[in-house]
């Protein structure tokens, strides 16, 4: 990756700013081009204003306020010239071939030899967009087609033509991945490439069929959405969310390129709900809504939905499906929307089946693309394995439909196995083969099939991940902890310092962890339990501390959520190595408490010793304060290291896969010569300092920002930052603080408002602002 | 011999000075409702019960209701009685004044029920099944329903009926098959059959109004497609008299264990006109908001048969002598000791009385909570009190009619074979006891309420307002000198019952059956725990008054009872927390077909 030191990239539209940004968030200088609008005084005008939008983007597109300032706006008229500078060079504008092709005239002429230039098409193939084009731009070209948003969405797809040079795929490849932070599949020269080749189908025959049996759409994205392992938005709220628009264009670009005997055809009609929904202006959540719609009519808001025979909106419904649990279940099940759900998954999964080895060499790449270019949860291979090979087949044959070669060959055969400890896939021939990973990705996932955990409970495991590293993974649901997660922390802390050189605390969850268990504290508090609450949290605040002061090293791994109490274990560890989707934050004062499992000790002492703040006690408790108080959230790694919730010297992982390889990395780099940290000291201002932030509160809460009980936690919060009844003339030590997190966290966890808080949260997911 | 005289002292009591009737009166709505006012209504209340029910209850019970040509006759004497009841304006004290009601608080009227139940539960059913039909009525029947049908309602010339059960749906009301056709002229056209319904049919009152759980042509499945309608026996005609008849009959008339003079109907509706209560498929949650106060006045049945077992008891047991005591002669002048001198006389009488005065405890502090639930201004409190009233309802039904089965056996006991004998009516609290523990949801229906409904509602909120004010009421006063040594017995079974709650939330969230096994003794665990809390409150108030006025022989009984329940009845929380330990295996391993 070092290799490539800047990029740029042409069409500043959706796609094209957000590949951009992203590469900015890589640390990549990027330029970003766009033409010059008719009379415009800024010339840069298009280009500058797409960047302008990209710092409001929701979610946000840049990762830090500082990687916008990589991106440099041009013209494709005055700064052609900048491309020379450029190793990568991505285009992204409108998909018209002359358009292209005239730009990569204008390209070639000037890009430093050995670049790469890519396009982003996600329509023209790529043997026509070189076609009549210089052999030396068709040896550096290929597509790179990313998925939108860019930051988020981890698929992408490369196709190389014939003429490509390998080393050219493979640098961008290499950059993509690990710079980046893409999954990179190799797809063919093909329509559509993977995804949108099978996801198009899936969801033009969900139209369909859905029309064609009278289905409330409703009940068609319930039954073809979380069942499924599909997002809930299912097929019509996908499309709603895509834009409606999009549809006719990329199905009569699949209509003419695809050959005569391709299913999709069969799936194809012209559809007239949906010509006069686009007439009106329907196009989805970007326009005046879609199949879905909020009605504001009369000063109201009612959630409507269209019916699919009427074509008339009418109120939105709770689907009323009695579904069974289980996917085969599901699709077996009686009525409309069990034979629905059997029509759409049993042709999408069986044309899943004939793509293989048209559109790419194996069945892994199909599977990888869905789960992240369309987040399914599992790829249509994964799911013909759930209901068994050998009854699907029989259950396609039943119902008319083809039975494709792919399936035929798997014979009742499962497509994925595991064989000596190591995954394999069936490839095209009927045989099976490893599916290797990358150097440099190691998955727990994998070594799971492998091994015994060490160590194991209901909330927690410790697993051996090689060369004298053990690796604490969290297994509760979403991640939270809970005695149990301390009990095993505990003991994995004798085990490690016995048997293993490091520690890693990782796991391969969405989020690391949402923090305490919440619904068993609250629970514990109406019971008035105290003294069992007081317990867990003296429990938890020893065991981060033996962890921070056990005799090996330990490297924290999160990725996603990790906020409170798991916030507060990567605080104790010796480093962390982040994955740079990982968003940070204590958030106790958000449900009327206070960090307490060392928190805030942890933060005061790194705001002391790595904040560039003016000298003396105040300023540090003053920034903790800020951050605490507000249970502010970094979005993201980089800004983490901003809040110092992770420190300068953390690292950050862009590819999701390569997370726990680096962390192990880092974990064997520390235990040689591995002493651990000296416990600090804390010289803090005391009670004048608690009145001074607690009148800070109050100026907010005169202002509307803080309300009533925010100003009761804010003021536990002061007290414990401001080290209780201390003066600048003592020295406090880490268990002083403890404690007083302890005794203020005691006093807020009593308090009506603060359960009333908890509550909302579990039962909404939205905090009280009482 | 049964014998009774209403406890107005106790009742006073709980009323004033354990639970501050006072602050009732501070309610909007009730700011009449003082002392002045409401021990007459007690006097008066004690006096019907005593002098007209109390004499009924005996021959009622001998020679039942009888069924003859579709119509149902009451014991003799009922009739009068009923109309001097009526007259006496008791079918209206606890409703809505806008109605012709007199807008008592519950706190009171529960305990004016506990007399009425005391005396002749059979007769109390009639006006009972009325008030639950009011209360329905008057919560979600629209405004032209309220105007036509509360007004004799709650003045008691109409009654009222809640027909629920049909012969295959008892627990599981989303079987209900009857079905409701809507007509054009806005009525519906009610056929089905519903059965075990009391005061279905009866010649007290000049019409009677049936509520009835009915489904609409496009219900769905289960209890969210069932429908709540008022059917008429007659229909009224323009100047709201009863008019023709409608299309409902009573078919038969059960025979039952206990309650004999109480006629339990099976009703037929063929076609009869209905109208609908509420919102169409909402009649699951209008029957429920009456449920919560009928099982509470169940619960309270209990309480006033203990009650009247308790009198006969201890009556006899000072009056017949037999054998000495095994302490020495007590009554040398007389033949033999009364038998109350015995250890184990003392234990029945002093369970029975325990038991008895510990749910008036509750039951006032509960029906408190209704007035505040009912009356106050502040949301918070509101929903504080209906937090309070959900979680202890299931547990004020079942432990106080489980503990009323208990008492009136003993009651029996104590009197030996004159007590088994029918002559001096000991029996017949038995009998009639028997179906509190039944109707309005089994007691295992409530043990299952508390332990899957209302411990797992928003994160076991409910509990809090149990929990919080015993928590702080033990950490105030464990160490006090007086007071102390009532206080620690209830802290220990407190931390039993907090450990309990919390193994069967975090074991029976992942395994519901497990939840299932402990309930019924998780059930009664809690109520002992409640109890104890009621007792160390009324040593409280005791050791506070003793010495301030002439009522020390009161509160020195009091105290005594209490000590009592600390050591006698209180420890049998050790055990059941160990059954609720042992888990669900012993039950749920046990093969199915060795039954």
């Amino acid at each position: 990756m070092a290799d490539i030191r800047k990029v740029a990239v042409i069409g500043a539209g959706v796609m094209g700013a957000g590949i951009a940004a992203h590469v900015a968030n890589a640390g990549i200088p990027v330029v970003l081009l766009d033409i010059v609008p008719e009379g415009a005084a800024n010339r840069n005008a298009i280009a500058q204003g797409a960047i302008d939008k990209l710092l409001k983007a929701d979610p946000a597109a840049f990762m830090t306020k500082r990687a916008a300032r990589l991106v440099t706006p041009g013209n494709t008229e005055d700064d052609l010239d900048k491309l020379a500078e450029c190793d990568w060079i991505v285009e992204a504008v409108i998909e018209r071939l002359d358009v292209k092709q005239a730009l990569y005239r204008r390209i070639e002429a000037v890009r430093k030899p050995g670049s790469v230039v890519s396009s982003n098409t996600s329509t023209i193939p790529l043997a026509t967009l070189t076609a009549g084009l210089p052999d030396s731009f068709a040896r550096d070209f290929c597509i790179t087609h990313f998925f939108n948003p860019p930051r988020y969405m981890r698929l992408l797809e490369v196709v190389a033509g014939e003429q490509t040079r390998p080393e050219a795929i493979e640098r961008v490849g290499r950059f993509a991945d690990v710079a980046l932070g893409k999954s990179v599949v190799p797809c063919k020269d093909r329509p559509g490439f993977i995804a949108n080749r099978l996801g198009v189908y899936w969801l033009q025959v969900a139209v369909v069929e859905a029309i064609d049996a009278g289905l409330d759409v409703e009940d068609a994205d319930a039954v073809v959405g979380k069942p499924m392992g599909i997002p809930k938005t299912g097929v019509f709220g996908l499309l709603d969310l895509v834009g409606l628009d999009l549809m006719p264009h990329v199905n009569a670009s699949m209509a003419k390129s695809l050959p005569p005997g391709d299913p999709f055809h069969g799936a194809h009609r012209e559809l007239p709900l949906i010509n006069r929904m686009l007439a009106e202006g329907y196009t989805g959540r970007k326009g005046k809504g879609g199949f879905y719609r909020l009605n504001r009519a009369g000063g109201g808001k009612v959630k409507e939905a269209i019916d699919l025979a009427t074509g008339q909106y009418r109120p939105q419904r709770k689907p009323a499906l009695d579904l069974p649990r289980g996917i085969k279940a599901v699709l077996q099940a009686p009525g409309k929307a069990g034979r629905y759900a059997w029509q759409v998954m049993a042709r999408t999964l069986s044309y899943a089946a004939m793509l293989v080895p048209e559109v790419a060499d194996d069945i892994a790449s199909v599977d990888e693309a869905m789960r992240l270019g369309y987040n399914w949860k599992f790829g249509p291979f994964e799911l013909i394995d759930q209901l068994g090979t050998d009854w699907f087949a029989a259950r396609l044959e039943e119902s008319g439909l083809p039975v494709p070669e792919l399936l035929r060959r798997a014979a009742g055969r499962r497509f994925y196995r595991v064989a000596e400890g190591r995954r394999q896939a069936l490839g095209p021939d009927g045989t099976y083969r490893d599916i290797a990973r990358p150097d440099g990705v190691l998955l727990l996932a994998d070594i799971k099939l492998a091994a015994a955990p060490v160590l194991k409970n209901g909330s927690a495991a410790l697993w051996d991940i090689g060369d004298g590293v053990a690796c604490f993974e969290f297994t509760s649901k979403l991640n939270t902890l809970d005695p149990d997660t301390m009990a095993l922390l505990s003991k994995a802390l004798k085990v490690v310092g016995e048997r293993f050189k490091a520690l890693v605390i990782y796991n391969e969850a969405s989020n690391f962890s949402a923090g305490a268990n919440l619904g068993m504290a609250l629970f514990a508090a109406n019971l008035a339990a105290w003294s069992e609450i007081e317990q867990i949290v003296a429990t938890g605040q020893q065991t981060y501390k033996a962890m921070k002061y056990a005799p090996f090293p330990v490297v924290g791994a999160p990725s996603g959520l990790a906020l409170g109490g798991g916030c507060e274990i990567l605080l104790h560890c010796d480093a962390v190595q982040a994955h740079a989707e990982t968003y940070m934050g204590l958030v106790e004062c958000g449900v009327g408490l206070i960090p307490a499992w060392g928190g805030c000790k942890e933060m005061l002492h790194r705001w002391a010793r790595l904040g560039r703040l003016p000298r003396g006690p105040m300023p540090p408790v003053a920034k903790v304060f800020e951050t605490v108080s507000t249970a502010t959230v970094a979005k993201s790694a980089a800004e983490a290291q901003e809040l110092l919730f992770l420190r300068p010297t953390d690292g950050i992982t862009m590819n999701r896969y390569r997370l726990l390889a680096d962390a192990k990395a880092r974990a064997l780099d520390l235990a040689r010569d591995y002493a651990p940290p000296t416990p600090p000291d804390y010289t803090l201002p005391g009670e004048t300092a608690a009145v001074g932030l607690r009148l800070a509160a109050e100026s907010f809460h005169r202002r509307g920002i803080a309300t009533r009980h925010d100003l009761v936690v804010a003021g536990a919060l002061a007290e414990v930052l401001a080290g209780g009844d201390t003066d600048i003339t003592r020295t406090l030590s880490e268990d002083d603080l403890l404690e007083l997190e302890r005794a203020r966290f005691m006093r807020l966890v009593r308090h009506p408002d603060t359960l009333a808080r908890i509550e909302s949260v579990l039962e909404t997911g939205k905090p009280l602002r009482n | 011999m049964a014998t009774y005289k209403a406890p107005l002292r106790d009742m006073r009591f709980v009323l004033y000075e354990l639970h501050d009737g006072a602050a009732l009166s501070r309610l909007p709505g009730l700011e009449d409702m003082t002392s002045d006012l409401l021990d007459p209504v007690l006097e008066e209340a004690a006096k019907v019960c005593e002098d007209v029910l109390f004499p009924l209850n005996r021959p009622g019970d001998e020679e039942g209701c009888h069924f003859e040509n579709g119509v149902v006759r009451v014991p003799r004497g009922f009739a009068e009685a009923y109309r001097l009841f009526r007259e006496g304006g008791w079918t209206g004290i606890a409703c809505d004044p806008e109605f012709g009601g007199q807008g008592l608080p519950k706190a009171v009227n529960s305990l004016v029920e506990e007399m009425i139940c005391a005396t002749n539960l059979s007769f109390g059913m009639y006006p009972g099944l009325s008030h639950g039909a009011y209360l329905a009525l008057h919560a979600h029947g629209s405004d032209a329903l309220k105007q036509r049908y509360l007004p004799p309602l709650v003045d008691g010339t109409w009654s009222g009926t809640m027909c629920l059960t049909e012969p295959h749906c008892g627990t599981d009301l989303g079987l209900c098959r009857t079905k409701a056709v809507p007509r054009p002229d806005g009525s519906y056209a009610i056929t089905g059959t519903k059965i075990f319904i009391s005061a279905g049919e009866h010649d007290l009152t000049e019409n009677i109004i049936h509520l009835v759980l009915a489904r609409l042509p496009d219900a769905p499945k289960g209890t969210s497609g069932i429908s709540l309608f008022l059917v008429p026996k007659f229909l009224p005609g323009a100047d709201g008299r009863p008019g023709s008849r409608n299309g409902v009959a009573c078919g038969s008339i059960e025979h039952k264990m206990g309650i004999k003079a109480s006629a339990t109907c099976v009703m037929n509706f063929d076609e009869a006109t209905g109208w609908l209560v509420g919102e169409p498929h909402k009649g699951m949650r209008a029957m429920f908001t009456m449920m919560n106060e009928e099982r509470l006045a169940v619960g309270i049945q209990g309480l006033g048969l203990a009650e009247a077992s308790y009198q006969g008891a201890v009556a006899y047991a000072r009056d017949r002598v037999q054998g000495r005591s095994l302490g020495g002669v007590k009554a040398p002048d007389k033949a033999a000791d009364p038998i109350i001198v015995h250890p184990d006389v003392r234990r029945m009488l002093l369970t029975m009385r325990a038991s008895v005065e510990g749910c008036r405890a509750i039951g006032a502090w509960v029906a408190h909570a209704i007035d505040v639930q009912t009356h106050s201004p502040d949301p918070q409190a509101r929903r504080d009190a209906e937090d309070f009233v959900a979680l202890m309802t299931p547990i004020v039904k079942a432990l106080f009619t489980d503990l009323a089965f208990e008492a009136t056996n003993l009651g029996v006991q104590v009197m030996g074979g004159h007590g088994y004998i029918r002559e001096h009516g000991m029996e017949q609290y038995i009998r009639d006891s028997r179906i509190a523990q039944i109707y309005e949801g089994t007691n295992g229906i409530q043990a299952l309420d508390l332990v899957g409904r209302k411990l797992p509602a928003h994160a076991g909120r409910s509990l809090r307002q149990f929990f919080h004010p015993v928590g702080a009421f033990i950490a105030a006063h464990a160490e006090d000198d007086a007071l102390g040594p009532f206080v620690r017995p209830l802290g220990k079974a407190f931390v039993r019952l907090q450990q309990a709650t919390g193994q069967i939330a975090r074991i029976g969230m992942a395994r519901p059956e497990e939840a299932g096994a402990a309930a019924t003794d998780y059930l009664r665990l809690f109520g002992l725990v409640a109890m104890a809390y009621q007792w160390a409150r009324m040593v409280q108030v005791a050791q506070a008054r003793l010495g301030s006025g002439g009522d020390d022989a009161f509160y020195r009984a009091k105290i005594a009872t209490a000590r009592f329940f600390m050591d006698k009845m209180l420890p049998q929380t050790g055990a059941l927390f160990s059954i609720i330990m042992a888990g669900g295996a012993p039950l749920m391993d046990f093969p199915e077909d060795a039954f």
